[in-house]
């Protein structure tokens, strides 16, 4: 919801459902780049990411390269703790991003649903 | 910690430092030692063999068995620090109320959140670098500090968030959102996981060699990842 934010702010219609998907254009400049490395620090995928170290630091620079690693480790924390405490969306949020989260496919992101869906799961 | 040639940025390797301290010195609810220890666990989740067989269940909590830990600490909180670590993607409220059925307080549930999720932001850079992850250290003596009851208010999350007054400014931001107010019953658990956090990133004005569109591509795609809703 902060990519909206910022395509509002840049004055640029991100194709934000791109970023759920895992593929296709965003509209973000390099984002196969960096969602490529973005996605092997998530899974932990080390080796793999010692390749696309380099490979981005051709395409992005070196510095640029690391900060991609930097933002991506501190979400990786952040995502946690709100997984873990089960915090709703902020009441102005609420509002303003229905139509968005219903197509981008958030809403099944729902710590309500998620709750159901697996406690259902492991009864089954 | 970072001896790299890659260049990272020094106010963040300092921060990490502080944070790295922080945790090696006793908590509010938990000791020294068994801060360091749940950085430790953390850690072991990745190699855990009971954590494979959850993530690749349909759901987590139909899986039995005993965890691979590495340390001594209560069987509940190994549990709820394996769930954390690798699979947040498939932490719910029942997670959360069996922890506190187990005799976790929603107090020390807080404070082992923050030490693991501020443990991944520093392994996972590391890591990310191609760096082997920093040794824990030594763990300084004495109890948890203990706190008074800060102000915090049933907000509809599965803990209590801080009272919006108390918010403004915990977050460096002008208004309170409630990842700034979810550790709020724990103030000090708040303080660690930000002095961390901070360090990466920024609402607006990032001052990165990336676009704040980038910064904010990367923070959506890992909150997909981890099936974050917030």
């Amino acid at each position: 919801m902060l990519l909206r934010a910022s395509g509002e702010r840049d004055d640029r219609a991100y194709e934000l459902s791109a970023v759920t998907r895992g593929h296709g254009d965003s509209g973000v400049p390099h984002s196969d780049t960096i969602r490529a490395l973005t996605e092997a620090t998530v899974a932990n995928r080390w080796d793999e990411l010692a390749g696309l170290r380099e490979s981005a630091a051709t395409v992005l620079g070196e510095q640029a390269m690391v900060d991609v690693l930097t933002v991506a480790a501190a979400f990786n924390g952040i995502t946690r703790v709100a997984d873990a405490t089960g915090i709703p969306l902020d009441d102005n949020v609420v509002p303003a991003t229905e139509e968005l989260r219903a197509a981008v496919g958030i809403d099944r992101f729902d710590y309500h649903e998620k709750t159901a869906r697996y406690d259902l799961a492991a009864a089954s | 910690m970072y001896q790299t040639s890659y260049p990272v940025r020094a106010d963040l390797a300092r921060k990490h430092l502080e944070a790295w301290r922080l945790i090696a010195r006793p908590g509010a609810f938990f000791d020294a030692a068994e801060r360091v220890q749940i950085v430790q666990e953390a850690r072991a989740a990745l190699y855990c063999a009971l954590c494979r067989r959850r993530k690749d269940a349909l759901s987590p909590n139909a899986v039995e068995g005993s965890h691979d830990a590495a340390t001594a600490l209560p069987t509940p909180l190994v549990d709820l620090i394996h769930r954390i670590r690798t699979d947040p993607a498939r932490m719910t409220r029942s997670v959360f109320d069996g922890a506190l059925a187990a005799g976790i307080s929603a107090e020390r549930y807080i404070e082992a959140v923050s030490v693991v999720c501020t443990s991944v932001i520093v392994d996972t850079f590391h890591n990310a670098l191609g760096l082997p992850v920093p040794d824990t250290l030594p763990p300084e003596p004495g109890p948890p500090t203990g706190q008074e009851r800060p102000p915090v208010v049933d907000a509809g999350a599965w803990v209590p968030l801080t009272a919006v007054d108390e918010a403004d400014g915990v977050f460096g931001m002008p208004r309170a959102p409630n990842i700034g107010r979810a550790m709020g019953l724990v103030p000090s658990a708040v303080t660690l996981f930000f002095l961390a956090f901070r360090a990466h990133y920024a609402l607006r004005d990032i001052p990165l060699d990336i676009t704040q569109a980038q910064a904010e591509f990367i923070a959506s795609r890992v909150s997909a990842l981890n099936e974050c809703f917030y």
